[in-house]
């Protein structure tokens, strides 16, 4: 580094990378020191347990072993992926037309569909979980409504695994809408007119124009959303049934009830794994449009 | 580097540090307490014992903090053990319910004031019966009970033992739900009540160092089986709630017709209107659904030790003893004698003859781990 003027005037400015690495040397180190460091000491504990004398440790796959061929375990494996899958899928569904609306709907109406939207970002998950067992639960609101016109009473989700979906879907919905909103920013209204001057029907825009403009946005939010899922805790545990019981609950059992720390840190390293996945997709986005 | 780039990353890193955890000292005068009992608990502390207790005593402050469940506060028991070894400030005063015995080895380290040696002027009047070891001061029982709706169960028909509970549970299916046995102590209770059941109603079997896997299979096993052969008359066919609270909420709801709920929770939720008037508590006579004594327990390096021994000796008189029955619905740690007759004769109902207690330990773990796989998932929720 030149303390020279010139050095600031001519060519590259090598005083601008040394501020964006102070920058982001804080944030990287905590993510070193709270999120990797403490991934890879989880795999060396459970992957160098101690020996039956007390001394030492030694290697062995032994408690991943019993996660993989304990049927209990693995329905809870198998319902988190569930929930989660089930989630993903709903959001898109749910969310994609809402942001279609707010992205091409101008006026007040809009404006309500756009607070009604990200509402949810603003309630606590707890609060959200007594406020769905007094609306959807047994006897609650709906219950109530349906019996005063004379419906019958419907089957509470409350305490199944559907519980937690409809916690979940509600909770995500303004991440989910907030990123696939930018992503339509770059579909241009230009591109959508010279469509609609061929021809092209409301259907065929949305096929060829929209969705692969918005591809790259949809991967992000299911991204973002799924790791976010997939360790939820709040919702499944006071929303869910008693077993199967999702990956959070299940790990913070095993670790504070039952005194197990080995085998919650298996339980919290198969679900890094999971995660790892949907993180990749991420990265792999991000990097794509890095590159173009 | 141009002067303003050096000063934008140097206040950038500044910001940053700003946002690091900041270290906390505890303060004199000021007694940090940790609760790992429910809200109603924590209220009565917040509504009843702290503005008596700083009002006669003049300089001193509660400090009240949720340490969320029994885990969340032996974890603070830990740090508490690794400052004493450290010599530093532990910045916990006071466990409001503790079990001396955790975390394991602290009572020999000296991490808990003897308090049988404090001196402490109102020990003397504590429950002969309510006593655990040396290190706590019984202050506040509880025990599980039934709670109903009277509007659809006459309580002269109310079950008295568990065998009439089974058959009303049978014969009303979807009317009844406790809770998981590790989220909540009125539905722990319930499951140990059918393993009294399953094993004679041996209490003697249990003690807190006798736990073996053989042990274990052979007294939780046959229970497994009453609990899953409930199951399918449970409401919703086998749900069970995630804590006291949501059980209640039920019962609120008018969902379901009986729930074990523990009395002071009970008493509290009719006297607010979370339930109704119309609520029937009604306790098992062949054995009583188990309950026990919350103890409170005293750290000894604690910077405030003296205060809090005043605090433990405050929650003895007959003024916080007697507002334990009447605003917390619980039963006193100091004996009968203690607590004044018309108190004795109102509360009458929650006075209990007999309590059973369960051991914790390896007990515990093996009953919360064993619910689990064998009571929880073997139902079909569908049919």
């Amino acid at each position: 580094m030149s303390l020279t003027p010139a050095s600031d005037i001519v060519g590259k400015k090598p005083g601008r990378g040394l501020t964006g690495l102070l920058l982001v040397a804080i944030p990287v180190l905590l993510v070193c020191w709270m999120v990797i460091w403490p991934i890879i000491s989880a795999i060396g504990r459970t992957l160098w347990l101690p020996n039956d004398g007390g001394t030492g440790r030694s290697f062995s796959v032994e408690t991943y072993k019993f996660f993989f061929s304990d049927q209990y375990s693995l329905n809870n494996l198998y319902v988190t992926l569930w929930t989660t899958g089930v989630c993903a899928v709903l959001l898109v569904l749910i969310c994609l037309p809402i942001a279609l609306y707010l992205r091409f709907a101008k006026g007040r109406l809009a404006a309500y569909v756009q607070g009604l939207a990200i509402f949810p970002m603003f309630v606590p998950s707890i609060i959200l979980s007594y406020a769905i067992i007094r609306v959807l639960g047994p006897n609650g609101t709906v219950d109530l409504l349906l019996n005063s016109v004379g419906l019958p009473h419907i089957r509470s989700p409350y305490l199944t695994p559907w519980g937690p979906v409809i916690g979940l879907v509600w909770d995500n919905i303004p991440l989910t809408v907030l990123i696939l909103i930018s992503g339509l920013g770059a579909v241009s209204n230009q591109s959508i007119e010279a469509a609609r001057d061929v021809g092209a029907g409301r259907f065929a825009v949305l096929w060829h124009i929209i969705l692969p403009r918005i591809s790259n946005s949809i991967l992000v939010a299911v991204s973002f959303t799924v790791l976010g899922i997939f360790s939820s805790f709040t919702l499944p545990y006071v929303l869910g049934p008693a077993a199967p019981e999702m990956m959070g609950p299940f790990m913070q059992r095993t670790f504070r009830d039952l005194n197990d720390p080995t085998n919650a840190i298996t339980q919290a390293v198969i679900a890094f794994a999971f995660c790892i996945v949907f993180g990749l997709f991420y990265v792999r986005s991000v990097a794509k449009n890095r590159a173009r | 580097m141009k002067r303003r780039a050096f000063m934008l990353s140097v206040g950038g890193a500044a910001a940053g540090m700003v946002l690091l955890p900041r270290m906390a000292f505890a303060e004199a005068g000021k007694i940090d307490w940790y609760t790992s009992s429910d809200q109603n608990i924590l209220d009565f502390w917040t509504n009843v014992v702290k503005p008596k207790f700083e009002a006669a005593n003049p300089g001193v402050t509660l400090n009240l903090v949720d340490a969320g469940d029994a885990a969340g506060q032996t974890a603070i028991g830990e740090r508490a053990l690794a400052a004493m070894q450290t010599k530093t400030d532990p910045q916990a005063d006071y466990f409001e319910s503790a079990d001396w015995r955790l975390p394991a080895g602290a009572a020999d380290a000296g991490l808990y004031v003897n308090i049988k040696e404090a001196g402490l002027s109102n020990y003397s009047r504590i429950n002969p019966l309510a006593f655990d070891g040396d290190y706590s001061v019984p202050y506040r029982g509880s025990q599980v009970l039934l709670a109903y709706d009277t509007t659809k169960l006459d309580p002269a028909n109310a079950p008295k033992t568990f065998a009439d509970l089974v058959t009303w549970i049978k014969a009303n299916p979807g009317q009844f739900i406790y809770n998981r046995p590790d989220k909540g102590g009125s539905g722990g209770n319930f499951v140990r009540r059918a393993i009294l059941e399953a094993n004679g109603k041996d209490l003697g079997k249990f003690k807190i160092d006798n736990y073996t896997q053989e042990a274990g299979d052979a007294a939780l096993n046959p229970a497994w089986e009453i609990l899953k052969d409930l199951s399918g008359s449970l409401f919703d066919n086998g749900a069970y709630t995630s804590g006291n609270t949501q059980s209640i909420q039920l019962l609120g709801q008018s969902a379901i017709t009986m729930i074990p709920a523990w009395s002071d929770q009970a008493i509290q939720a009719i006297n607010t209107g979370v339930l109704p008037e119309t609520t029937g508590l009604v306790q098992l006579q062949d054995l009583a659904l188990p309950g026990g004594f919350s103890r409170s327990v005293i750290l000894s390096n604690g910077v405030n030790k003296d205060a809090a021994l005043k605090l433990a000796d405050f929650i003895l008189t007959e003024e916080v003893q007697s507002a334990v029955l009447s605003e917390l619905g619980g039963f006193p740690g100091v004996a009968w004698d203690y607590v004044s007759q018309d108190l004795r004769e109102k509360y009458a109902d929650v006075i209990p003859t007999t309590i059973p207690t369960f051991p914790g330990g390896d007990w515990e773990k093996a009953i919360n781990d064993g619910w689990y796989r064998n009571v929880a998932p073997n139902v079909d929720r569908a049919a």
